[in-house]
């Protein structure tokens, strides 16, 4: 089976028409049929089906999504799903497109979901922010009651399933999958040990699965076209499209839908238009606040998937490529990533809390002129003893940034504290 | 729940059976207080921990971890302007000055106190119309220092008029 890099268009392919987000237009492009399908099959082919696509998950950590759905206990009994719409990951706005453009696309592959792991309800858990969005959302779940494709026996089917949406509320940290279930079931967004893990001991301790927006949404598309037609797109490891959400100084930012696999300088260079008149590139952040920054060189010839990412020794996270530009102080870039963390840090931990707050401290002392050339190893002390000791990844996740603007902006750093400034 | 209106009282009871546990609905019930009164007051906070059964604490500590939770009576406009990574590159800082200047000037020419506010708040989702931001809950894209006195004006003169 050859792999393709050509463009696809799967959770985009409602771009450019009208009226994409009404359940009319949804079918009239053949919405729903998915589910009808998904329905005459047993729920265990259909788990075969979504493993057998490689499809991993799209909200950061790329665990397979079938894999995840198979950890679920065959047992009947009260199961839940839920989707991850807290986008939330500094860079990334790839949700919000899915809710502008298609929401019934993200409600059906919820619905074959829920069908698939033996769920009788499931959730949209959206952060606030995006007020627009979860009217569109809410609309779009009427919508789909109305016309039967949820409520009881959606097809005439035994299969029936009740679906709300529930709204954050400015938590970074309800991102990850055991902080939301935590918010959903109205408490702190604080997370918890796994394991269990939620596909076990989820929302109110019953098996619960958490997916990502773009995981879901990609659903139908696999169960029309077959777990090879979605494997042939992107490389061996990571198959499928995804959104990339390419942001800052560059001609047309936005999110675009590219095969895993596809080049960075053609993302860049061709798809965003470049960098704005003026604007140099200095640096990018490949996926979101928490992966380490990479320097043009390491930008050279790098490909767009978890493997090449994680290979330059940052990761492809959630697909936000953030491009950094010359004019940009990396102190001051650094110091709003340590308040970012320091600010969303749940507390539980003492690493997080501390390893936080003692970094966004001497980011602050750096940019007031206060601070001391040894002050930047200092930061990497502290980032290296945040690593692996926590409840959450949130510990994890300051911790890398702060280590790569160290390595690879040390200089500027130390230029700054000399001279009390940015140079 | 005496200390809620009855509209709202309607609006509580409505969530109070919508999910699988009864706490669940604390987070959109606090939603629909800040809606209604524009802030979340200490009396609510009692109110439901009555409702709910729990002690206080627990319904504080929801209403305090979660930012966008307003526990103090706000200016009639807030703004929430976006100081992370993109917002920063594309020009948040020159544009955030801009509003505290216009506050500042509202304040020092009227002599009554500014129906805006401003905070800074992380990623609000669409760096690709960075810098953005929300004034309660309408949302601003490419917001720089060139056309922020326009958006802010309407809601000061507003105020002033």
């Amino acid at each position: 089976m050859g792999n393709t890099t050509d463009k696809v268009k799967i959770l985009t392919a409602f771009e450019g028409i009208a009226n994409s987000r009404a359940l009319a237009t949804y079918q009239n492009h053949g919405g729903y049929e998915a589910l009808k399908k998904a329905l005459t099959m047993a729920p265990g082919d259909l788990i075969e089906i979504v493993k057998n696509s490689g499809i991993r998950g799209r909200g950061g950590a790329g665990f397979p999504a079938g894999l995840k759905w198979s950890f679920v206990p065959k047992a009947e009994g009260q199961k839940f799903l839920v989707c991850n719409n807290d986008e939330g990951e500094p860079g990334t706005f790839k949700d919000r497109y899915i809710c502008e453009l298609s929401p019934h696309m993200l409600i059906e592959g919820m619905a074959i979901a829920a069908y698939a792991i033996g769920a009788q309800k499931a959730y949209i858990y959206t952060r606030c922010e995006f007020y627009e969005e979860i009217a569109w959302l809410e609309t779009a779940i009427k919508e789909a009651y109305s016309a039967g494709f949820l409520g009881k026996n959606i097809f005439g089917t035994a299969f029936s399933l009740e679906m709300d949406h529930y709204s954050g509320s400015g938590a970074y940290i309800c991102g990850e999958e055991t902080g939301l279930l935590s918010s959903l079931e109205g408490k702190k967004g604080q997370p918890k040990l796994k394991p269990p893990f939620p596909a076990v001991s989820g929302y109110l301790g019953k098996p619960t699965v958490v997916n990502n927006t773009e995981t879901l949404a990609s659903v139908p598309w696999i169960i029309n076209n077959g777990a090879d037609a979605y494997r042939a797109i992107g490389t061996e490891k990571a198959a499928g499209t995804k959104l990339f959400c390419i942001s800052g100084p560059v001609q047309r930012p936005g999110v675009y839908e590219l095969p895993l696999g596809y080049s960075f300088e053609k993302l860049l260079y061709e798809d965003a238009g470049g960098m704005l008149p003026g604007h140099t590139l200095k640096a990018c952040i490949p996926g979101g606040a928490s992966a380490p920054v990479l320097l043009p060189d390491e930008l050279k010839g790098l490909t767009l998937d978890y493997e090449s990412i994680a290979a330059k020794g940052s990761m492809l996270g959630s697909g936000a490529v953030m491009i950094i530009d010359t004019n940009t102080s990396m102190v001051r870039l650094m110091e709003i990533i340590a308040n970012f963390f320091h600010h969303e840090s749940c507390g539980q931990c003492t690493p997080c809390r501390e390893g936080t707050g003692w970094i966004a401290n001497i980011m602050h002392e750096i940019v007031s002129g206060h601070a001391k050339e040894e002050d930047v190893d200092r930061l990497a002390v502290i980032a290296k003893n945040m690593g692996g000791k926590t409840i959450c990844a949130l510990s994890d996740a300051a911790a890398m940034p702060t280590m790569a603007i160290v390595q690879k902006f040390g200089d500027e750093l130390k230029a700054y504290i000399r001279k009390g400034k940015a140079s | 729940m005496s200390v809620f209106s009855e509209s709202i009282v309607t609006k509580i009871n409505g969530y109070l059976g919508r999910y699988e546990t009864k706490r669940s609905s604390i987070l959109p019930i606090l939603h629909e207080l800040q809606d209604e009164y524009g802030w979340i007051k200490p009396e609510h906070l009692k109110g439901l921990s009555e409702e709910f059964g729990l002690p206080e604490v627990q319904v504080n500590e929801v209403a305090t971890f979660y930012s966008m939770y307003r526990l103090e009576e706000p200016k009639k406009y807030r703004v929430l302007f976006c100081d992370n990574i993109v917002c920063h590159m594309m020009g948040a800082d020159s544009a955030m000055a801009k509003i505290r200047h216009m506050i500042e000037d509202f304040e020092k020419k009227t002599g009554k106190p500014s129906p805006v506010s401003l905070q800074g708040v992380p990623c609000l989702g669409v760096c690709d119309g960075a810098p953005a931001m929300l004034v309660n809950k309408d949302r601003f894209l490419k917001v720089t220092e060139h056309n922020v006195q326009e958006i802010v004006s309407r809601y000061l003169d507003e105020a002033s008029a």
